[in-house]
C-alpha cells in the first residue's frame, strides 16, 4: 500500500468521515458530486489493487439497487439519484476511511476519544483477523457440500439457495471459535487496559490544516447566507 | 527438588458433564520436561486447564482439592495474572492469535499487564529472536506459514517470561519436520531458560530425546507419574498405555520381557541399534 | 480408475503447485500419498475430485476425461474426505448426516436407508444413528465422515490426513476400517498422511510428492527400506523400519520386529 505523502491520523480520519456524513445533506450537490470525484481519484492513486477496485464496484453496485428501489416506491428521478449520490459518497467515505487507515489505530482512536468500550472497539482487530478464516472454512464446507453429490450447476438461485444450507454449520464454528478467542483474551489480560499502552498516533501539522477544512466546509450553511 | 504444580485429591466436572479428573494427586519437578500421555478422552485437556486456572474458575463447573502453581492455590487467581506465570498453547492455536501483525501479537499480553512501552519493545524484540522470527513485528499473520505462526504464539507465551509452560498436542498437524523443529525449539528455550515444559502429545516419538518425566491419565485418574525411568515399565503393563509410549521403548520392554535382561532406556535409535547389537541381537527366524 | 497425465496445476498467482504428474491408481488399490507440507499433494487430491482442474494436462476418470466435471458428478464414483470433520458436518442426526449424498443423487427413501445403514455399519457407527453429530467424539467424528463419503458406494476414497489428532488405539481402529473395507469391498483406498507408521503398516503403494514433482512411487518397503534419501523429501523413517533395518528385519509392527530380534548364543562373543 502506497503511503500518502501526507498522512492523516485515525483521529482526523473519523472527523473527516462523520463530516462527511453530515455535508452530503448540508452542501449544495456539484460540491457532493467535487468531493465524490476527489474521493475516487484519492482512493485510485493510494490503493488501485483489485479489491479496491471489487469494493468501488460492490458500492457502485449497491447504490444503484437502492436508486432502482426509491423508484419503485414512486420517488422522481431526481430525488432518487440525489439519494443515491448522497449514499455513495458516504459510503466511498469510509472506504477511503479505511484504504489510509489502519483498523489497530482507529479502534485505538475511537477507545480514547470517542470512550467506545474496548470491547467493541476490539471486534474491528477481530473481524478483519478471523474473517478471511472464516472464508476459507466456508469455502472447505461448500466443496464438502459438492463433494457429497449437491450439484452446483443451475441457476443464480440455486446457487443462493446451496450458501443457505452451509450458514448453520458456520454459525456454530464460529460460535465455538469465539469461546476459544474469549479464552484467550482472557488469557492475555484484555481489558480497559488494552488500549492504554499502545502506541499514539500525533496530531501533526497535516492533520491540524485537514480539520480546519473540515470546521471551513461543515460551517457553509453559515457563510452561504453572509455571502448572499 | 520443588515442585512447580502440585494437585492435591483434586476432583472436578464441567457443568453438564460427569466427573472429568478423579482424585488427581500429583507433582510436576521444577525444569522437568513432562509429557502428558493418554487415551483420547482421558482429561489431558482439562489437566492443562486445571494448571492455568481456566478448569474450575474461568469455565465453571464443580470441584473439589486444590491445584497449586508454583507453591500458590489457583483459587481465587485470575486466569490473566497465572498467565504470566504459566504459558499455554492451546490445540486450536490459531484462535490464541488474536492481532493483525506478528509485533502486535506479542505485545498484546505485555501492554494489558501495562509494562511500558520501551520494555515492551524490547521483550518482544527478543521474544521473536528467540523463536527464529528476529525483525518480523511488522509482518502481517497471513504472510507467516503454519509453523511460523505456532512459533508466533510461543514468541508470545516467552516474551511474559513464564517459569512454566503448557502445550495441548502442539504438532497434530505438522509434517515431520515440522513437528522435530518445533520440539528442538523447545527444548531449547528448557535448556537456556530452565522453563518446565508440560506437553500432551500423542506423537511421542517427537518428544523423546527431551522428555523428563511421564504423566499417565486414564478415564481421568492418574495411572502413573514420574521420571521416565521410573514409570516405564508400569506403563508397559497397562492395557491402552502400551501403545502409547514411544516405539523404542515398547521394543526395549518387550525384548527384556522375553529375555529377561535389562536394556537402557533409549533416547535415540542409534543408541537402540548399538546396544542392541553389542548385546548379541540378530535379525532371524521368528523365536 | 485414476489417470493423471502430465498434469501442472498454479493457483492465481502463478507459483506453480505442481509439475509435470504422471501415474495411475487402479482399481482395488491402497496408495499412501505422501510429501512435506506444500508439497501438491491435497492439491492433486482435489484435481481428482474436480475440486480445481489443471492448468494443463488431464486427469481422466475410467478412461474420462473430467475437465467439464464437478464434484457432485463423480459424487458416486469418488468419496472425499477433508482433514477437519467439523467442517464437513451438514445435518442434525447422524443418520441424516450420512444419508445427505443418496438424497442429494434423489435415491428412494428405501436405497437411502439401505445405503446409509450399510456406510454406518461399514465404519463401527450404527448404534450412534440417531445421534447429533457435533458430540459425538473426535475420532467418531472422523469416522463419520468416512461414512457418509461411502454412503454413495463409490469405488474409490480420497482421505485427507485423517488420523491427525487421535491416539493410536482410535488410529488402528479407522485403519482397520479402511482396511476391511478395501480388501472386502475393492474400494481403492488414497490415503494423505504424515503418519509413516501407519503408512508401513497399511498402504501397498507409496507416492512422493516434493516441491510439486513426483519422486517416488513405489512400495511402503522399498520407501522405508530400500536406502532413498527420505530426509530430503521431509519425510522419516517410522521407528520399527529404522530399528529393523539394522538387523536385516522387515518389520511394521513392534510385535513382528521383536519377533524377529533374537539373541545369539552366549559364546558368540562378536557379530
Amino acid at each position: 500500500m502506497k503511503t500518502i505523502e501526507f498522512k492523516l491520523t485515525a483521529f482526523t480520519w473519523i472527523i473527516i468521515t462523520l463530516a462527511v456524513t453530515a455535508w452530503v445533506f448540508i452542501l449544495p450537490l456539484q460540491a457532493v458530486a467535487t468531493i465524490l470525484v476527489v474521493q475516487l481519484a484519492g482512493l485510485l492513486y493510494v490503493k488501485h489493487d483489485r479489491m479496491t477496485l471489487a469494493a468501488i464496484g460492490g458500492l457502485a453496485v449497491f447504490t444503484g439497487m437502492m436508486v432502482l428501489l426509491q423508484l419503485l416506491f414512486g420517488s422522481s428521478l431526481e430525488v432518487s439519484l440525489t439519494g443515491g449520490l448522497r449514499m455513495l459518497v458516504m459510503t466511498m467515505a469510509f472506504l477511503c476511511m479505511l484504504a489510509t487507515t489502519r483498523i489497530q489505530d482507529i479502534a485505538k482512536t475511537l477507545v480514547d476519544r470517542f470512550h467506545l468500550p474496548v470491547e467493541y472497539a476490539f471486534m474491528l482487530t477481530t473481524a478483519l483477523r478471523f474473517v478471511p478464516n472464516f472464508l476459507e472454512d466456508s469455502a472447505i464446507t461448500l466443496d464438502a457440500q459438492s463433494c457429497r453429490g449437491y450439484s452446483n450447476r443451475g441457476s443464480f438461485l440455486k446457487h443462493m439457495v446451496s450458501y443457505v444450507v452451509v450458514i448453520r454449520p458456520l454459525v456454530m464454528r464460529a460460535v465455538a471459535k469465539s469461546e476459544t478467542l474469549a479464552l484467550a483474551m482472557e488469557l492475555k489480560g484484555f481489558g480497559k487496559n488494552t488500549y492504554k499502552n499502545m502506541p499514539q498516533e500525533p496530531l501533526t501539522i497535516v492533520d491540524f490544516l485537514a480539520l480546519l477544512l473540515v470546521v471551513f466546509l461543515s460551517s457553509y450553511p453559515f457563510w452561504a447566507k453572509l455571502l448572499k | 527438588m520443588e515442585n512447580v504444580i502440585s494437585f492435591k485429591n483434586f476432583y472436578f466436572a464441567y457443568s453438564k458433564s460427569g466427573l472429568v479428573l478423579k482424585d488427581i494427586n500429583l507433582n510436576i519437578k521444577k525444569g522437568s520436561f513432562t509429557v502428558v500421555i493418554g487415551p483420547s478422552g482421558a482429561g489431558k485437556t482439562t489437566l492443562c486447564k486445571a494448571i492455568t486456572a481456566i478448569v474450575p474458575f474461568y469455565m465453571g463447573g464443580s470441584y473439589a482439592g486444590e491445584v497449586q502453581v508454583l507453591g500458590e492455590s489457583t483459587k481465587g487467581k485470575r486466569v490473566s495474572d497465572l498467565a504470566l506465570k504459566v504459558g499455554l498453547m492451546l490445540e486450536d492455536y490459531e484462535s490464541q492469535l488474536v492481532s493483525l501483525t506478528a509485533g502486535e501479537e506479542v505485545a498484546f499480553s505485555l501492554q494489558n499487564h501495562g509494562f511500558p512501552p520501551e520494555e515492551t519493545q524490547e521483550r518482544v524484540q527478543k521474544a521473536l529472536a528467540e523463536v527464529g522470527l528476529p525483525g518480523r513485528e511488522s509482518y502481517q499473520l497471513d504472510e507467516l506459514s503454519g509453523g511460523q505462526r505456532q512459533r508466533l504464539l510461543l514468541a508470545t507465551i516467552m516474551a511474559v517470561h513464564p517459569e512454566i509452560i503448557v502445550l495441548d498436542e502442539p504438532v497434530s498437524a505438522m509434517d515431520p519436520e515440522g513437528a522435530e523443529e518445533l520440539y528442538a525449539l523447545l527444548a531449547k528455550i528448557h535448556q537456556d531458560f530452565g522453563t518446565t515444559i508440560i506437553v500432551v502429545e500423542h506423537r511421542v516419538e517427537f518428544v523423546l530425546p527431551y522428555m523428563t518425566d511421564i504423566i499417565a491419565v486414564k478415564e481421568g485418574q492418574i495411572v502413573a507419574a514420574g521420571t521416565c525411568e521410573d514409570v516405564v515399565e508400569k506403563i508397559y503393563t497397562e492395557p491402552g498405555l502400551q501403545v502409547l509410549l514411544p516405539e523404542l521403548w515398547q521394543v526395549k520392554c518387550s525384548l527384556q520381557a522375553r529375555y529377561g535382561e535389562h536394556l537402557s532406556l533409549w533416547r535415540k535409535l542409534s543408541e537402540a541399534a548399538d546396544e542392541l547389537r553389542v548385546k548379541g541381537f540378530k535379525g532371524g527366524e521368528e523365536a | 480408475m485414476i489417470e493423471a497425465k502430465d498434469i501442472n496445476f498454479a493457483y492465481r498467482r502463478g507459483v506453480p503447485v505442481l509439475k509435470d504428474i504422471e501415474c495411475t491408481i487402479k482399481d482395488g488399490e491402497f496408495v499412501a500419498l505422501l510429501g512435506h507440507n506444500g508439497s501438491g499433494k491435497t492439491t492433486l487430491s482435489r484435481l481428482f475430485m474436480a475440486l480445481d482442474h489443471p492448468r494443463s494436462g488431464q486427469i481422466l476418470i475410467d478412461g474420462k476425461d473430467i475437465v467439464n466435471l464437478e464434484p457432485a458428478d463423480l459424487a458416486d464414483k469418488i468419496g472425499y474426505v477433508f482433514q477437519n470433520p467439523d467442517l464437513q458436518i451438514l445435518a442434525d442426526t447422524v443418520f441424516d448426516e450420512v444419508a445427505y449424498g443418496p438424497r442429494a443423487k434423489k435415491l428412494t427413501e428405501a436405497n437411502v436407508k439401505t445405503q446409509v445403514e450399510a456406510a454406518l455399519a461399514a465404519m463401527g457407527l450404527s448404534s450412534l444413528a440417531g445421534g447429533y453429530p457435533r458430540v459425538l467424539s473426535f475420532g467418531q467424528k472422523r469416522r463419520l465422515g468416512v461414512a457418509a463419503a461411502l454412503a454413495l458406494n463409490p469405488r474409490t476414497l480420497i482421505l485427507d490426513e485423517i488420523t491427525n489428532g487421535q491416539d493410536a488405539a482410535e488410529q488402528t481402529r479407522m485403519m482397520e476400517y479402511l482396511k476391511a473395507i478395501n480388501e472386502e469391498r475393492g474400494v481403492t483406498i488414497i490415503l494423505i498422511t504424515h503418519d509413516m507408521g501407519i503408512v508401513r503398516r497399511y498402504a501397498k503403494r507409496t507416492l512422493v510428492l516434493t516441491d510439486g514433482e513426483l519422486v517416488f512411487d513405489g512400495t511402503p518397503q522399498d520407501l522405508f527400506e530400500g536406502g532413498e534419501h527420505l530426509e530430503a523429501w521431509g519425510l522419516r523413517r517410522p521407528v520399527v523400519s529404522a530399528l529393523g533395518a539394522n538387523f536385516g528385519v522387515s518389520a511394521a509392527t513392534v510385535d513382528e520386529l521383536c519377533a524377529h530380534l533374537v539373541k545369539g548364543d552366549e559364546c558368540d562373543e562378536d557379530d
